[in-house]
C-alpha cells in the first residue's frame, strides 16, 4: 500500500472524492477488455493539466508507477496496472474545447468519448473518421495513445493520420506542446507521431488537436457471398485496381459465419467460405456508380450472391451480421483472445490459410474476421482461461501466428497496440536494433520508468 | 450463496468489453467504473472467489444501480445485470441483515394493508395539518443535512382516502367483452387516485366487466432491497387473490408492478403463479392488443411527448402500444424526445437513497423533455411520474406529467 502521506497529498491535489482507496473501487480499475486483471494501490481522477503535473512530479520523486487510463476498453492491456501503483483515470477530462470550422480542427481533452466528438462534428457537416469498434465508449486519449484504427482505416487512415498536435505532461511533470492547428509542421522531430501510439509510456496526453474533414454526402453498402475465400480476396484486389477505394471491406470467414448464424439466425449461407461487407461513401452519384461497378465485378468474378442495400433497413441488416460477431463467437467458449495481426493485402489468403493450419494443429477454436481492405485481420481464439492445458496451447499458437504474420511481411499489431499481450514478441518484428532504439527513447524520456512500466517492452527490460 | 452461485455462468459471460458504459445513466453522470455493470460483475466474481467480503463499500456499490436494464440490452451477451444486482442485494441481506427502517417497512407495512393505509393517512395528515408547512417554514430539515429538505419535497401528496376505498370492487356493464381485474399498485392507491379513476374510466369505455380484488404490494420494493422472503409472501397473496377472481386478464397501470407480477412465474415457480403471470398485461398493451380500443371523440389540442419507463420498455417489451394509443387521440401533436428510454432516475426508492445522483439523471430527462416544447409528458409508471414531476418542478417548468390513462380519459365526454 502507498504511504499515507502520498495518499493525503493526492487527495489534496484532486480532492478527496476523486481518489479511490477502497479495495472494491481499486479492483474496478485493474482490468480492461483483455482477460487480464491487476490491482492498483490507488486510483486518482484529475480534472486538469495542473493536477496531472503535480501528480507526476510526486510519483517521479517517490518512484511510484503511474498507469494512465481512459475508458479501459483496450485489447492489449495498455492500461493495466501491472505493478500496482497509481491508476490515473482521465475520464473526467471530457471537454470538447473547440470545434474550429474554418481550420477544420477539433481541440479536445483526453476523456472525450470518440462517438461524442463524432456526433458533435457531424452536426456541423464535418467528419472525424477513425472508428474503433469501441467508439461508443472509448476515449480519444486512449485512441491516440494506442493509435486506434477501425473498419474505415483503409480509405481514411487511422488515428495517427488525424492527430495534428498534442499537449503532453512528461514523467517529470513538465508540459510539452507538439504541432497545433497547422496541416504542415516540420519544426524539429515529429513528437506528435512519437507520442501517438506510445501507449502511455512516454507522457500523459492532456490535449489533442484533431484534423477534421467534410462529411461524405452519401454511402452505400453491399454484401457478397463466396464459396471460396480466394475469390473474396481476389475481388478485393480487383475493386482497388478499378480505382475504387471503399470505406470498408469487412471479411468474415466460414467459422465466423457459422457462429453468427447459429447465434442470431439471420439466414446467412452456411456453405460459404467467406462474406465481404463492402461500403462506399462520397458524393451521391459517384457512390451509386461505384456500388453498381462493385456489384457487377463481384458477380462476374466468383461471388455467388451480391446484395446491394437500397434502403436503410437492408443496410442495417447487413451490418447487423458484422456487429453480431463479437457476441456470437463467445458462445463457443468464454475467453476470447482477440488478435489484430496485419499483413499486406495480397497476403490475406495465405495468412488465413496459415491461421487455420495453426488452429487445427493446436486443436483450438479460431474464427477470423477483419478488415480485408487494409490487411488487418482479427483472428479470435475462443478458449477457457480456467483450463491451463488449453491456455498453454493458445500461448504456443499465438507465438506461431505472430511469426507467420511477420514472415508474410506483416505486423504483430494493426490497431490494438503491444501492451502486455504482445510484449514477448516485439523483437520478432523490430529486431534487436529497432528494439534498442525504442528502449533508448523510453529511457531518455522516462529515466525512472514510472509511466506505464511493463508495457511494450515487457517486464524484463524495463521492470 | 446458492442463488448467487447459480448466476456464476452469467458472470463468466462478461468479456469486460465495456459496452455498458455507453448506456448506464449512473456511469454517464459519474464516469466511475464501480457504477457500471462491468465493475459490479467483476466485484461479484471476486466475491464468489472469496477475494472480497460484503463490506459496507460493496453494499454501497450494489445499491448504486437503477435496475433500468439499459446495460443488458446493450450487452453483446445480454447479461441480466439487474437480476445479478438484486441477487447480490439479497445475499447482503441474508448475510448482513436489513437496515432497521427498511426491515420494518417491508415486513410490517407492505404485508398489511391496514397498517399501510394508516401510514398513508399519517402522511396525508402531515401534509394537510399544517405540520408540513411548519416543518418547511422552520427549515429544520436543512439543518439536519443529507438533502433531507429536498427529499421531503420528493414525498408525494398522499391521498386522503386510498383509491381502492373510493371505488366499488366491481364495475360492470351489459354484455361485457371480457372480464378483467385491475391491479392498482400502491402509488395509484395511496398517491395518485386520479390515475386510478382514469384507468377505470378508460376501461369502462371498452365495455368490460372490471373487478378490483383484494391485493397487496407487488413486492418489488422488498426484492430490489434484497428482502426475497417478504417479496415471496406478497407474491403468494396476490396470486391467490387474483386467481380466485377468475378473470381473463390482470391489468396494471404501473410498469414496475407489471414487470414484477409477470416475474412471479419464475420467482415462485408454481403452476398457480404461472397461470397468474400469463394474464398480466400493462394498461397500454391490454388496450392495444386485447380489445379493439375505442378512443373518445374529444379533441385534445396539445403537444405531447412520451417517456418510456424502463420496466415497461425493457422490462416488458412494450414500446409501440403507448405511442399508438397517444397517436389515436384527435387534435394532438406528438413529438418524440431524445433518449425517450433513458431512465429518469426514479428506480423505486433510489431517488431517496441517492438523491443527488438521481437528480442529475432526472435533470437530463427534464432537458430532453423541454427540448421537445411539449405541454405534456405522458408515461406509464407512477414512479416515473413522481420523479419527472419533482424534477420539472425544480426547473420551474409548466410541463405537466400525466399517466397515459389520464390523457386517454380526457377524450371521453363527461357523463
Amino acid at each position: 500500500m502507498l504511504d499515507a502521506s502520498i495518499v493525503a497529498e493526492m487527495k489534496r491535489i484532486v480532492g478527496e472524492e476523486n481518489v479511490f482507496t477502497t479495495l472494491e473501487e481499486r479492483l474496478c480499475y485493474g482490468y480492461d477488455s483483455t482477460p487480464e486483471a491487476f490491482l492498483p494501490e490507488l486510483v486518482v481522477r484529475p480534472d486538469e493539466v495542473g493536477e496531472i503535473q503535480q501528480i507526476l512530479k510526486l510519483a517521479n520523486k517517490h518512484l511510484i508507477p503511474v498507469f494512465p487510463r481512459g475508458a479501459g476498453t483496450g485489447l492489449s492491456g495498455g492500461s493495466l496496472p501491472v505493478k500496482g501503483g497509481i491508476v490515473l483515470d482521465l475520464t473526467r477530462m471530457d471537454r470538447i474545447l473547440e470545434i474550429d470550422e474554418e481550420n477544420l480542427v477539433a481541440v479536445v481533452e483526453p476523456g472525450v468519448i470518440t462517438q461524442h466528438l463524432q456526433e458533435e462534428v457531424e452536426k456541423r457537416g464535418l467528419f472525424y473518421p477513425p472508428d474503433p469498434a469501441s467508439l461508443k465508449t472509448s476515449t480519444l486519449g486512449g485512441n491516440v495513445a494506442e493509435c486506434a484504427g477501425g473498419p474505415r482505416a483503409f480509405k481514411y487512415g487511422v488515428t495517427r493520420d488525424y492527430v495534428l498536435g498534442l499537449e503532453v505532461v512528461t514523467p517529470q511533470g513538465e508540459i510539452v506542446r507538439t504541432g497545433g492547428k497547422t496541416v504542415k509542421s516540420v519544426t524539429g522531430y515529429d513528437l506528435t507521431r512519437l507520442y501517438t501510439g506510445s501507449e502511455g509510456t512516454l507522457g500523459v496526453i492532456t490535449k489533442i488537436f484533431l484534423r477534421l474533414i467534410p462529411k461524405p454526402e452519401a454511402k452505400k453498402t453491399l454484401m457478397a457471398v463466396y464459396e471460396r475465400l480466394d475469390d473474396a480476396a481476389n475481388n478485393v484486389t480487383m475493386i482497388i485496381k478499378k480505382g475504387i477505394i471503399p470505406v470498408t471491406l469487412e471479411l468474415m470467414d466460414d467459422r465466423t459465419i457459422h457462429c453468427v448464424e447459429k447465434h442470431c439466425k439471420m439466414g446467412l449461407p452456411l456453405d460459404a467460405e467467406a462474406i465481404l461487407i463492402i461500403e462506399v461513401d462520397g458524393q451521391k452519384d459517384l457512390v451509386e456508380k461505384q456500388a453498381a461497378q462493385i456489384a457487377e465485378l463481384c458477380r462476374a468474378n466468383g461471388a455467388r450472391e451480391v446484395k446491394v442495400a437500397e434502403d436503410e433497413k437492408t443496410r442495417d441488416e447487413i451490418w447487423a451480421a458484422r456487429r453480431a460477431v463479437s457476441a456470437a463467437v463467445v458462445q463457443i467458449k468464454p475467453t476470447k483472445i482477440s488478435e489484430d495481426v496485419s499483413v499486406p493485402r495480397s497476403q490475406i489468403p495465405n495468412m488465413v490459410r496459415k491461421l487455420k493450419e495453426i488452429a487445427s494443429r493446436y486443436r483450438l477454436n479460431l474464427v477470423i474476421f477483419g478488415h480485408a481492405g487494409d490487411g488487418n485481420l482479427h483472428p479470435n481464439i475462443l478458449c477457457d482461461k480456467r483450463d491451463p492445458e488449453e491456455m498453454e496451447r493458445v500461448e504456443k499458437a499465438i507465438g506461431e501466428l505472430f511469426q507467420a504474420a511477420v514472415e508474410l511481411g506483416g505486423t504483430l499489431s494493426g490497431e490494438h497496440g503491444i501492451g502486455i499481450m504482445k510484449a514477448p514478441y516485439l523483437k520478432l518484428e523490430t529486431g534487436e536494433a529497432g528494439y534498442d532504439v525504442m528502449l533508448a527513447i523510453k529511457k531518455a524520456l522516462d529515466p525512472n520508468n514510472i509511466l506505464n512500466p511493463g508495457k511494450i517492452f515487457g517486464s524484463e527490460s524495463n521492470g | 450463496m446458492d442463488n448467487i452461485a447459480a448466476a456464476f455462468e452469467y458472470l463468466d459471460r462478461c468479456s469486460k468489453c465495456g459496452s455498458c458504459q455507453a448506456v448506464c445513466p449512473l456511469y454517464g453522470e459519474t464516469r466511475a467504473e464501480p457504477f457500471v455493470a462491468r465493475g459490479k460483475i467483476f466485484l461479484l466474481k471476486n466475491y464468489l472467489e472469496r477475494k472480497l467480503d460484503l463490506s459496507p463499500k460493496m453494499k454501497e456499490i450494489m445499491s448504486l444501480c437503477l435496475l433500468c436494464k439499459a446495460c443488458t440490452y446493450q450487452c453483446p451477451n445480454k447479461i441480466p445485470v439487474d437480476e445479478l444486482v438484486m441477487q447480490a442485494r439479497s445475499e447482503i441481506v441474508r448475510k448482513k441483515g436489513m437496515p432497521f427502517v427498511k426491515k420494518n417497512v417491508f415486513q410490517h407495512f407492505l404485508k398489511n394493508n391496514g397498517r399501510l393505509s394508516f401510514a398513508a393517512k399519517m402522511g396525508y395528515l402531515y401534509q394537510r395539518s399544517g405540520l408540513q408547512w411548519l416543518i418547511r417554514k422552520s427549515r429544520i430539515l436543512e439543518m439536519l443535512g443529507h438533502d433531507l429538505a429536498q427529499k421531503e419535497r420528493l414525498l408525494p401528496r398522499m391521498a386522503g382516502v386510498p383509491f381502492r376505498n373510493q371505488v366499488p370492487r366491481r364495475v360492470s356493464c351489459r354484455e361485457p367483452r371480457l372480464r378483467v381485474a385491475y391491479y392498482t399498485g400502491c402509488l395509484t392507491n395511496y398517491v395518485f387516485p386520479n390515475t386510478g379513476h382514469a384507468v377505470l374510466k378508460v376501461l369502462q369505455e371498452q365495455q368490460l366487466d372490471i373487478v378490483i380484488p383484494e391485493q397487496w404490494c407487488c413486492g418489488i420494493p422488498a426484492l430490489a432491497s434484497g428482502d426475497e422472503k417478504t417479496a415471496a409472501e406478497l407474491a403468494q397473496k396476490n396470486v391467490e387473490s387474483f386467481n380466485n377472481a377468475g378473470v381473463d386478464a390482470v391489468i396494471t397501470d404501473c410498469a414496475s408492478c407489471g414487470q414484477m407480477l409477470r416475474k412471479y412465474a419464475d420467482f415462485l415457480g408454481t403452476p398457480e403463479s404461472k397461470n397468474f403471470a400469463a394474464k398480466v398485461l400493462d394498461f397500454s398493451e391490454f388496450l392495444d392488443k386485447a380489445v379493439s380500443f375505442r378512443v373518445g371523440d374529444r379533441d385534445i389540442p396539445v403537444t405531447v411527448t412520451y417517456h418510456d419507463p424502463c420496466h415497461l420498455r425493457r422490462g416488458q417489451g412494450v414500446v409501440e402500444a403507448p405511442r399508438r394509443l397517444i397517436g389515436s387521440v384527435a387534435g394532438l401533436r406528438f413529438i418524440e424526445m431524445k433518449e425517450p428510454d433513458r431512465c429518469c432516475g426514479s428506480a423505486g426508492s433510489f431517488n431517496l437513497d441517492h438523491y443527488r445522483l438521481a437528480s442529475k439523471i432526472g435533470h437530463r430527462k427534464v432537458q430532453n423533455i423541454l427540448q421537445t416544447g411539449a405541454d405534456i409528458v405522458v408515461t406509464g409508471c407512477p414512479s416515473c411520474i413522481m420523479q419527472i414531476g419533482h424534477n420539472l418542478g425544480l426547473n420551474n417548468s409548466k410541463v405537466q406529467v400525466l399517466h397515459l390513462a389520464e390523457l386517454l380519459s380526457m377524450t371521453y365526454a363527461d357523463e
